[in-house]
């Protein structure tokens, strides 16, 4: 790594850990600015406990874990051996800090102590790197396959596994096959310490999804009844997995944009904006003003668009059958604005590192200005229709409810933190890409039940139209994307006038920029909670890992806590109350 | 039904009613083969299965709701179990993980039964040739229609179920399949006609493209939407 490794200064948390852990730290600088530690190994437990019970303000939020295959990386000077990574996110609300803690493991299919025992949620994190990289946690509970197959071979982000399926044996799918895969996802309670029985009751085991309408995708949950009342439940996820970090290995900076789109696939543009975000801070890319607000004006339409499918389904799973078709009618006209300025529908994939695909065309203001102005009534007519109804009422309230702490310990971010009453929006507390100009709400519910999750969306929707709005009223002039040299596709302009503009275009369009080696985590408050894109450039014009960390994962690995006691009914108001789609979880 | 006064006049047969009659039965009597009726009631009333993987079964619920309206080709009624269903559109991506799932899921839709690939992904893969993603559901399943889109809009959804009926109607499919030496079934079309290869003469005449600079025509500003957002507030 180019960057000096530094001594941190005693009074800061790295500093505390050094204190702690003594020799063997090694600090790592990254462009993000967090913090970076490397531990020895053996002493993770001990260093993750310390931060979340040993100090005041404490790290309570495990915000990801994952890990990184360091071997054929080249670009690591002044950072331990190693030939794998597990890197842990830490955030403390509190102090408004993170650190990231990291552990060089050495072999090929190295050990590490599981962290499961401090933090709930690296449960399904630690199952995932064990299914990605071959990585053993000991002492981890249940590690199983996550997001591949029980049957698969292998461990895809390894970099000897191969990425395309076009390089592996083509899919047959025999009856042998068919029934081989089948049996293995058969559902055995006593893998789950389940039991069939109890003093007075026999219990019974039901299968919800793969395919099921009230599932938003294909999801599974394996149900342990007695009655209609839910004793337990195990989301079974992986259905959906379409190796989007595999993916970020193979394709160029740029060629990469249109597969964050897919990730969260109701967010739009929203998911382009961390990972050109992080791109643009490694590159050293300064985005104009207004770029910037076209930016934010499409990321909370999209915002709308998809509170709007969460607000129609989430009543068409509680009983209402006719409010989806309005809020369905709204997201197409929300969509005429889409396609008039990018378009595209769900996947414009508009913005570019260094600033947006075009500028805005004639005519966008009176689109949008129509828009913000016709939804207000919309909304309040909704509220009549949808969340002032008494039965939408008793269906949600009090169900399904968590505590502050309990989100915070799950990993639970975005609104469904909010409405725990915890007013956490990465918007307010770390403005990103010119949030700090806009004047918004944070709209903060204190049951943390079904109904208020749903309640803070709604709100949501308003604070947008205001920030829309702001938009539309202060829109800067000027270029739409940066002059500096990294940025995709270069400005064409000059290009026939001038033999090094030309080179340079030629190089960025064919090859795509090259970003200098660095780390670098951008995270933003996206549509269902908090979305980074953790990056590693090893000074090549394509990403040598990329870690993208969604809100929708660690929400449905708590399925299990909030709906235990309640009734198969109230798990799908529950599910509804998530605002997840599968390829947010299954990446 | 037309009326019309005919004066009976001697010597003149009334030529007038009996062509009256005959528009009559002509309107309420349908001589047909029983089999080409039922092609016919079947391809205007296909029930597709409540089944989707990805994004584009966002596109095709869309598909369902007001400003598309699939009911106008007599196809909203989505059944939650596939054995009330005859038609599934595999909309979204493939994966390893569901192709069993799917399998299983085509093996229950009751014969006759019809598929529509819906999007790049379904189709071929599309964007995603990685390991966990099987490169089209043809690999496993006869496909009768391809969307092209990623995700296709709703009208192309549309479109492609109205490709479904016209081959639903031709070429009617028995309640038992019947399968040929290699042990495919004989009514699947094998090679339906690409509506590319159909359009492009039509398509190659268009020579002068809109630039993007503007919004065109904004269905937002019409005063109709205008007025309604007024009345409401």
């Amino acid at each position: 790594m180019s960057e000096a490794v530094l001594q941190p200064a005693a009074d800061t948390v790295a500093g505390l850990l050094q204190a702690r852990l003594g020799p063997g730290c090694v600090h790592q600088n990254t462009v993000d600015g967090i913090p970076t530690v490397w531990i020895p190994e053996s002493r993770i437990v001990d260093a993750l406990t310390y931060l979340k019970t040993g100090i005041d303000r404490p790290f309570n939020l495990l915000f990801d874990l994952s890990a990184v295959d360091e071997r054929l990386r080249e670009h690591r000077a002044g950072l331990p051996q190693a030939d794998f990574t597990v890197f842990y996110h830490l955030m403390s609300l509190d102090r408004d800090e993170d650190i990231r803690i990291k552990v060089g493991l050495s072999g090929e299919f190295p050990h590490v102590d599981s962290v499961t025992g401090v933090f709930a949620n690296a449960n399904w994190y630690e199952r995932e790197a064990w299914d990605m990289f071959g990585i053993t946690f000991d002492g981890h509970p249940n590690l199983t396959r996550i997001l591949t197959p029980p049957l698969w071979e292998g461990h895809p982000l390894r970099k000897e596994h191969p990425a395309r399926a076009t390089e592996m044996d083509p899919y047959k799918m025999t009856q042998e096959f068919q029934d081989a895969q089948q049996e293995s996802l058969r559902f055995d309670p006593a893998e789950w310490g389940m039991t069939a029985h109890a003093a007075h009751t026999d219990f019974m085991f039901l299968n919800l999804g793969p395919n099921h309408p009230s599932v938003h995708g294909v999801f599974r949950i394996a149900l342990q009844l007695d009655g209609e009342v839910i004793i337990d439940a195990v989301p079974d996820i992986g259905y959906h997995h379409r190796g989007a970090e595999k993916m970020g290995e193979r394709q160029s900076w740029h060629t990469y944009i249109p597969y964050t789109d897919r990730i969260d696939y109701l967010g739009g543009v929203m998911n382009n904006l961390p990972y050109v975000m992080a791109v643009e801070m490694m590159a050293g890319i300064e985005v104009p003003p207004r770029a910037q607000y076209i930016r934010i004006m499409l990321a909370e339409l999209f915002r709308i668009s998809s509170h709007l499918v969460f607000y129609g389904t989430f009543a068409q799973d509680v009983g209402q059958m006719s409010p989806v078709f309005y809020m369905f009618a709204d997201r197409e006209r929300l969509f005429s604005i889409i396609e008039a300025i990018t378009g595209g529908r769900m996947h414009p994939s508009w913005f570019r590192i260094g600033g947006v695909c075009q500028d805005l065309p004639e005519g966008w203001d009176t689109m949008v200005r129509d828009f913000v102005d016709y939804m207000p009534a919309r909304m309040d007519h909704y509220e009549k229709m949808a969340m002032q109804n008494s039965i939408l009422k008793q269906r949600s309230v009090g169900v399904g409810q968590y505590s502050t702490e309990e989100a915070l310990e799950w990993g639970i971010t975005g609104p469904s933190l909010r409405a725990t009453g915890c007013d956490w929006d990465l918007r307010r507390k770390r403005p990103y890409g010119g949030y700090d100009q806009f004047d918004f709400e944070i709209p903060v519910a204190d049951g943390g039940d079904v109904y208020d999750r749903a309640r803070v969306r709604i709100e949501e929707i308003r604070q947008s139209l205001r920030i829309i709005r702001q938009c539309v009223d202060n829109m800067p002039s000027g270029p739409y994307k940066a002059t500096h040299p990294q940025t995709t596709p270069p400005p064409k302009e000059r290009t026939m006038q001038d033999i090094e503009t030309l080179i340079h275009h030629f190089l960025n369009v064919s090859w795509g920029p090259v970003v200098p080696p660095s780390e670098c985590c951008m995270m933003i408050e996206a549509t269902k909670g908090w979305n980074s894109y953790y990056l590693t450039s090893d000074g090549g014009g394509m990403s040598y890992r990329t870690r993208i960390r969604t809100p929708s994962f660690p929400a449905l690995q708590m399925i299990p806590l909030i709906s235990n006691g309640f009734m198969i009914a109230d798990l799908i108001a529950i599910i509804a109350s998530i605002d997840f789609v599968m390829a947010d979880v299954d990446r | 039904m037309r009326w019309r006064l005919t004066k009976a006049e001697p010597g003149h047969p009334m030529t007038e009613v009996d062509s009256a009659y005959q528009e009559d039965v002509s309107k309420s009597v349908l001589l047909a083969k029983v089999e080409d009726l039922i092609a016919w009631s079947r391809s205007n009333s296909i029930w597709p299965f409540n089944f989707g993987l990805s994004c584009c079964y966002v596109e095709m619920a869309t598909a369902f709701t007001s400003r598309h309206d699939i009911s106008r080709f007599g196809s909203e009624v989505i059944r939650a179990t596939p054995r009330q269903a005859d038609l599934i559109v595999v909309s979204g991506t493939v994966f390893r993980k569901m192709g069993p799932v799917l399998q299983h899921l085509y093996d229950q839709l009751l014969e006759p039964r019809w598929v529509i690939s819906m999007g790049s992904c379904a189709n071929s893969g599309g964007m995603y040739d990685i390991y966990s993603v099987v490169q089209g559901a043809d690999k496993f399943l006869p496909v009768d229609v391809y969307v092209p889109g990623c995700p296709p809009r709703p009208e192309a959804l549309l479109y492609g179920i109205t490709l479904l009926q016209q081959a639903v109607a031709d070429n009617p499919r028995p309640l038992s399949w019947t399968v040929d030496h290699d042990g495919r079934d004989v009514h699947v079309t094998r090679n339906p006609p690409s509506q590319r290869d159909l359009k492009t003469p039509q398509r190659i005449e268009v020579t002068e493209l809109a630039e993007p600079t503007s919004v065109g025509d904004a269905p937002l500003s019409d005063d109709l939407l205008r007025s309604k957002a007024s009345r409401g507030s």
